[in-house]
Formats: C-alpha cells, sequence, structure tokens
C-alpha cells in the first residue's frame, strides 16, 4: 500500500486552529468602526505566527502540505482574512481587503500570475471543504437540540437522510480538492495534470455548495438566516469562494467542457480521467 | 466527524498491470469473445471468467497458497474498474471474488478455505449472495430461513429471494437462523455454505423487467448441510455479514454502471460536438473523479484491515446517485448525436431499464442513508 502523499503537519494546524477560532472572536466583538483595525492586527498576528513561511512558492512543493491546514482552520473560523489570496499572492493589502460581511457575485480580483490563480484555486478549494464541513457540523449540532412536536429534529428521518446526502457533497468536495493539492504538492503548480484535476474539483465543489447550503440552511429554520448566526458566514464565505473559484478558472461552464474536450480528445472519458489522476505517466 | 477521504494515488505497478488488462480486453473483444454489455450482476460468461482466471486476476490477492496471486488491494482495484469500464462479462465469478471468498479467508476453516478459495481464483466454480427473503429485504435480521442440527450437521428450511444468478453458480452463502434471538435480534443468526445442487434446493426463476433470468427464488427443504460448510461461529451470523459490507458497497461498480452510455455518446459525437455535449461529458468526468478517489481511499482502508463500513455506504448512495443521474443526462443529449450509434441506444435502453434496482441491490438507498445518519451521530 502507498501511504498518503499529502500528509499536512499536525503541529501547523493545530496552531492555526487555535489562532484563528482567537482572532475571528475578537475581531467579530468588535464594533463595526473598530474592525479595520483589528483585522489589521490579526493580520499582524498572523505574520507573527509564522504562518506567512507556508506560503507555497511555485516549486515550493512541501510547504503545500502546511498550507491546506491554515486555509482550512481560517474558513472554519470564519476568521475575515483572505488567508488563500495572502499564501498564493503575497499579497498582504489584498488579503485585509476581504469584507466578510459584503457578498458581490463577480468572483473578486484575480491574481495577475497563472501559477498564482493556480495556487488560489487550490486554497479556495480547501477553505470551500472546510467551510462546507463546518456549516454541515454546525447543523448536527443544531438538529440535535432544536425540538419541535416534542422530539429533536434529528429523530426525523427526512432531516437524518438529508443531512446524510450533505455529507456526501462535503466528502465529495474534500477528496477531489485533495487530489488537486496532492498533486501540486508532489509534481508543483506547473503539472501536466494540475487543470484536469482543478476543474473536476470545482465542479464538484460547486454542486456540493448548492446542495449543501440548501441542506444546512433548511435544518435550520428561520434561525440559519440571521446575520449573527454562524451559519450565515460561511454560507457567505461559500458563496464568495464559489464564485471566486470559477472566475480563475474561466467559468463553470468552461471547466466542464474544457473535461469533455479532453474526454473527446482521448476517444475516452475513462482514460481522460485515468490519466490525469495517474501521477507515474506510466500508463499504456 | 470523519469525512475525509485521504489521498490515494495508484502505485506505478497498479497503473502497469492497468496497461495488461487493456491489452487482454482489446484482444478479447478483437477475437469477438463477446460484446460490451450489462454489468457486474448481469453479463454472465463463465468462460470468460476462466479466462480470467488464468491470467491470475481472480482472488488476486488472497495468498498463494489458496491460490492466489498475493498482490495488492488497488491492483485488485485496478483491474476490476478496467475490466467494468470495459463492459465485460464478470458477473460469473464477482460475488466469489468480491466477497465470498474474503469472507472465507477471514472466518473459514482452514479445510473450506483450501477447498473453495484454489477453484474460486481458478474460476471453477462461482457463488450467489442467499441474504434476502420475502419478509426480510431491509431489515436483514428478519431472516426466518432456518439451520436446526442434526447428526453431522445442519437440516435448512427456508426460502430466499432475489437470489442472483442461484441457476447457475455453484454456492450459496446462506444466513440463516440457528438459534433463538433471545431479545437481540442479530443474536442467533449463522452462515453457511450451501451448494445450490443438493437434495432439497429448489431453484425457481424469477424474470426481471429488463426481461432477463437473472435473480431466483431459491427455496430449502431440510437440506442437508454437513457441519464443516458452516462459516465462522455459530451465531456470529450477523458481525460477519457485516464485515462484508465494506466490500460489498465501495468498489467501483457502484458508480460505473453508466459510464458505457456516455462513452457510446462521445463516441458518436461527431465532428463538432455541441457545448451540450461537452458539458455533459465534462460533469460526468468531474463526478467520477471525486467517487473514484473515495472509492480508492477505501480499498487502502480495507488493505490496511480496516472496515470502513460508513464510508462505503457513502460512497454508494452518491455512486447510485450519480449513474442515475448519467442516465437522464445522457437520453436528453440523443438529439445532439450524429446520429446515435445502435451501441448507444443499447446502453440506453440498458441502463434506463437495469437503473431502478441500482438503489436497491446491495442495500437500498433509504438504508444507506440511514447507516450515514447513524455515522453522523443523529441516531
Ligand atoms: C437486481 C437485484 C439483485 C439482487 N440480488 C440479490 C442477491 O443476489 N442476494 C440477495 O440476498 N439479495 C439480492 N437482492 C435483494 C436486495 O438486497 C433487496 O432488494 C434490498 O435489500 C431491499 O429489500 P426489499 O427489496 O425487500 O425492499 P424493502 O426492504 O421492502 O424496501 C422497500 C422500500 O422501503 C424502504 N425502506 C425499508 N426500510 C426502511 C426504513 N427503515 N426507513 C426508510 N425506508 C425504508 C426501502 O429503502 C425501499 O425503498 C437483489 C436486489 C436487486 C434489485
Amino acid at each position: 500500500m502507498t501511504a498518503p502523499v499529502f500528509a499536512p503537519d499536525p503541529l501547523v494546524a493545530d496552531a492555526a486552529e487555535r489562532a484563528f477560532a482567537d482572532l475571528a472572536r475578537s475581531y467579530y466583538a468588535q464594533s463595526a468602526a473598530l474592525r479595520t483595525e483589528a483585522r489589521e492586527a490579526l493580520l499582524a498576528a498572523v505574520e507573527r505566527l509564522g504562518f506567512s513561511d507556508a506560503l507555497p512558492a511555485p516549486d515550493g512543493r512541501k510547504s503545500w502540505a502546511q498550507a491546506a491546514p491554515i486555509l482550512r482552520a481560517q474558513a472554519r473560523a470564519a476568521a475575515p482574512i483572505d488567508m488563500a489570496w495572502l499564501l498564493a499572492t503575497g499579497d498582504r493589502q489584498g488579503a485585509i481587503a476581504y469584507d466578510p460581511e459584503r457578498y458581490d457575485a463577480r468572483g473578486g480580483p484575480l491574481p495577475e500570475r497563472e501559477e498564482s490563480r493556480l495556487a488560489l484555486a487550490l486554497g479556495r478549494l480547501q477553505q470551500i471543504g472546510a467551510a462546507l464541513e463546518s456549516a454541515l457540523e454546525l447543523t448536527l449540532g443544531y438538529v440535535r437540540d432544536r425540538r419541535q412536536f416534542g422530539r429533536a429534529l434529528a429523530q426525523f428521518q427526512a432531516i437524518q437522510h438529508s443531512l446524510a446526502l450533505g455529507a456526501e457533497d462535503v466528502a465529495a468536495t474534500n477528496a477531489a480538492a485533495d487530489w488537486a493539492l496532492a498533486c501540486a504538492a508532489t509534481e508543483g503548480l506547473a503539472s501536466a495534470r494540475l487543470p484536469y484535476l482543478l476543474d473536476c474539483a470545482a465542479l464538484v465543489a460547486g454542486r456540493a455548495i448548492e446542495r449543501v447550503r440548501d441542506v444546512c440552511h433548511q435544518a435550520h429554520g428561520a434561525i440559519g438566516f440571521t446575520r449573527e448566526y454562524a451559519l450565515a458566514r460561511y454560507s457567505l464565505d461559500l458563496l464568495r469562494w464559489r464564485d471566486s473559484l470559477f472566475a480563475l478558472r474561466g467559468g463553470e461552464l468552461a471547466c466542464a467542457e474544457r473535461l469533455g474536450d479532453r474526454a473527446l480528445v482521448a476517444k475516452s472519458l475513462w482514460r481522460a480521467l485515468t490519466a490525469a489522476m495517474n501521477s507515474g505517466g506510466t500508463e499504456g | 466527524m470523519r469525512l475525509r477521504f485521504p489521498v490515494c494515488p495508484l502505485p506505478p505497478e497498479a497503473e502497469r498491470l492497468r496497461a495488461e488488462v487493456r491489452e487482454f480486453v482489446a484482444a478479447e473483444l478483437a477475437a469477438g469473445l463477446w460484446k460490451p454489455g450489462g454489468d457486474f450482476s448481469s453479463h454472465y460468461d463463465a468462460d470468460f471468467s476462466r479466462r480470467l482466471a488464468a491470467r491470475g486476476w481472480i482472488g488476486m490477492t488472497w495468498p498463494r497458497r489458496y491460490g492466489g496471486a498475493e498482490r495488492s488491494m488497488l491492483e485488485r482495484f485496478v483491474v476490476t474498474e478496467e475490466l467494468l469500464a470495459a463492459g465485460a462479462p464478470v458477473a460469473a465469478h464477482w460475488i466469489a471474488d468480491r466477497q465470498s471468498g474474503p469472507l472465507l479467508l477471514r472466518y473459514g476453516t482452514e479445510a473450506q478455505r483450501a477447498e473453495f478459495l484454489p477453484a474460486i481464483a481458478r474460476g471453477e466454480i462461482f457463488f450467489s449472495i442467499g441474504m434476502s427473503e420475502p419478509d426480510a429485504g431491509s431489515d436483514l435480521a428478519a431472516v426466518r430461513t432456518r439451520a436446526a442440527r442434526v447428526a453431522g450437521g445442519w437440516s435448512l428450511t427456508g426460502r430466499k429471494v432475489w437470489t442472483t444468478f442461484a441457476h447457475r453458480n455453484h454456492y450459496a452463502i446462506v444466513l440463516a437462523r440457528t438459534g433463538d434471538a433471545q431479545g437481540d435480534r442479530h443474536a442467533g443468526l449463522s452462515q453457511f455454505i450451501v451448494d445450490l445442487r443438493a437434495p432439497g434446493v429448489e431453484v425457481r426463476p424469477i424474470v426481471n423487467m429488463a426481461g432477463a433470468h437473472e435473480f431466483n427464488e431459491v427455496v430449502f427443504d431440510r437440506v442437508f448441510v454437513p457441519e464443516s460448510r458452516l462459516v465462522g461461529e455459530p451465531g456470529a451470523g450477523w458481525a460477519q455479514v457485516t464485515s462484508e459490507l465494506a466490500f460489498e458497497r465501495s468498489g467501483p461498480e457502484r458508480y460505473l454502471s453508466s459510464l458505457r452510455l456516455a462513452e457510446a455518446a462521445l463516441a458518436c459525437a461527431g465532428e463538432r460536438p455541441s457545448a451540450r455535449l461537452r458539458e455533459a461529458l465534462g460533469r460526468m468526468a468531474a463526478g467520477l473523479l471525486a467517487l473514484r478517489a473515495m472509492s480508492l481511499a477505501i480499498a487502502a482502508q480495507l488493505a490496511a484491515g480496516e472496515m470502513p463500513n460508513l464510508e462505503a455506504a457513502l460512497v454508494k448512495d452518491l455512486g447510485n446517485a450519480f449513474e442515475r443521474e448519467a442516465v437522464a443526462v445522457f437520453r436528453a443529449l440523443a438529439s445532439e448525436l450524429s446520429p446515435p450509434s445502435a451501441e448507444f441506444l443499447a446502453a440506453l435502453a440498458e441502463t434506463t431499464l437495469y437503473a431502478p434496482s441500482w438503489t436497491l441491490r446491495g442495500g437500498t438507498r433509504e438504508i444507506l442513508r440511514g447507516l450515514i445518519a447513524r455515522g453522523l451521530g443523529l441516531r
């Protein structure tokens, strides 16, 4: 059996987890006027913690394994700083410009360099995977607590099954995202397989976001549609990151059509897929 | 919540094996030995299974002393997915290779392993699953087929249904009640290797909606089952059945049932494939990639001796929905083909007819979602 190629450092993961949780708490406790300052402070703290060392230079492959837990921790904490942007571009200002409370559907700015775009797309996928996981976890906790008709919502089979579906989509998103990340981690951003894996992962994520958001909001009822409640933060992040991801890849349809073209050129969907998932290049 | 499926790339030796399997398939097709079609539980050809066995591709992960090739679970994964992708006639040996053999390897006696495993690996004997009954479907613990102790063994009486290929296979692993439930419905169940040609066994055909005779009703009337055919411990049947589930539910057969339809559409896409067709092929690739990544992760966990039943339920439910959706997508695209080939129309008819069974066989969608919900701590 081969060992997983992509093994993040648990220490980095742990430090990131705690740091972002604290920082996000302090940010969301601030009044609106103080938030810009708080974000600056947050960024300074992030830099002090040394996470910028994890900045994945195009050929700094090992650092991809470090970047993933940082991005995931940021997404889970809904910390108001765009770590994916920072890690992909090194642009501090752009990372702060991130406003967790505003949503517009244009997908945000695009980095100039193609390598940075690939890196940012990989980052978005990790953020999305973690935010989906967090939204689902929040929902699982909520349906166990909330009672209607004399029982916990979790006891209704309709609720159980819809959350089971949510879990499937979350798992699929992370599985596909991790394949793309592992490819970049072992072969670098110039890997010829990477665009195929990224396009697949983006389509899987796009679909999951649609469905998991639906499941989570539905199970929460009205409370999930309020600004204070944490689901709103995950939900907005997911929308924003989805737009950004597809903007980086030229649009959702472009992803799908490119993959379709690969199948047509290979004269087989299966052959195109197995070739793109083969890291050794030994396929006959 | 444990929902991550670790990245498990295929090692180079597995990819080399893929090339060998593709050559083997190409040679079979060139010789006109079979036509692509059906799936793991409908396309039956015992001669094909024997040729496959001659290549060492049945029971290939088992120890050499039992006729295996001691190859890895990931190499087996490659062989099975390539055969399914090619629409090869794998149904004869499928169950024996996938679950009856591994069951015997894990719980069987030395004598059972020595008797059955090499014969399975040679493609000489094939197995059916004897679990479902008229009153025990999803609620499998409700089985009423009973085995009572008699001199030298057991006397089996009862009725199984939906027993796929019982009319062509040699044995079935039958789940039967051997003791009282005593408050625990999962207690008192045992598994037996039952010779489907033994006196007292009657196999009656049940024709499916697609017009094929694949499954059967199997009636046991005081069938003598020697002691040597009890699998594992008497009363431990439930735990043993459960241990088969991850093997049964996580493999590529749970998401590849409509791949051939997509490939057939691609083959008659014409000079200028429409954007809609390209999009559909691309979306199919994406879904396939995620499922394959997950299925590979499970294969690696199984290889490590783990029992990822929750993950397997997840893959099967997601995979069945995916393969079902693809049928609808490519049906709608038929008018974009130039023109739809005979292969496409045949694959469309077949997948359309069989699709309702995909979310039933091997555990229904609702049962799988219930299992996942339990894994999520909701029940
Ligand atoms: C093509 C095919 C081949 C098969 N081959 C074999 C074989 O070789 N050997 C074998 O043993 N069996 C075989 N089966 C049987 C298969 O395992 C059963 O069909 C399956 O377990 C469901 O049982 P059932 O058909 O009795 O449906 P039921 O259990 O009666 O279920 C009917 C419907 O009710 C739903 N339902 C049941 N319980 C619940 C619940 N608690 N909550 C919500 N919904 C529920 C089910 O999901 C389903 O939708 C085969 C089936 C098919 C379709």
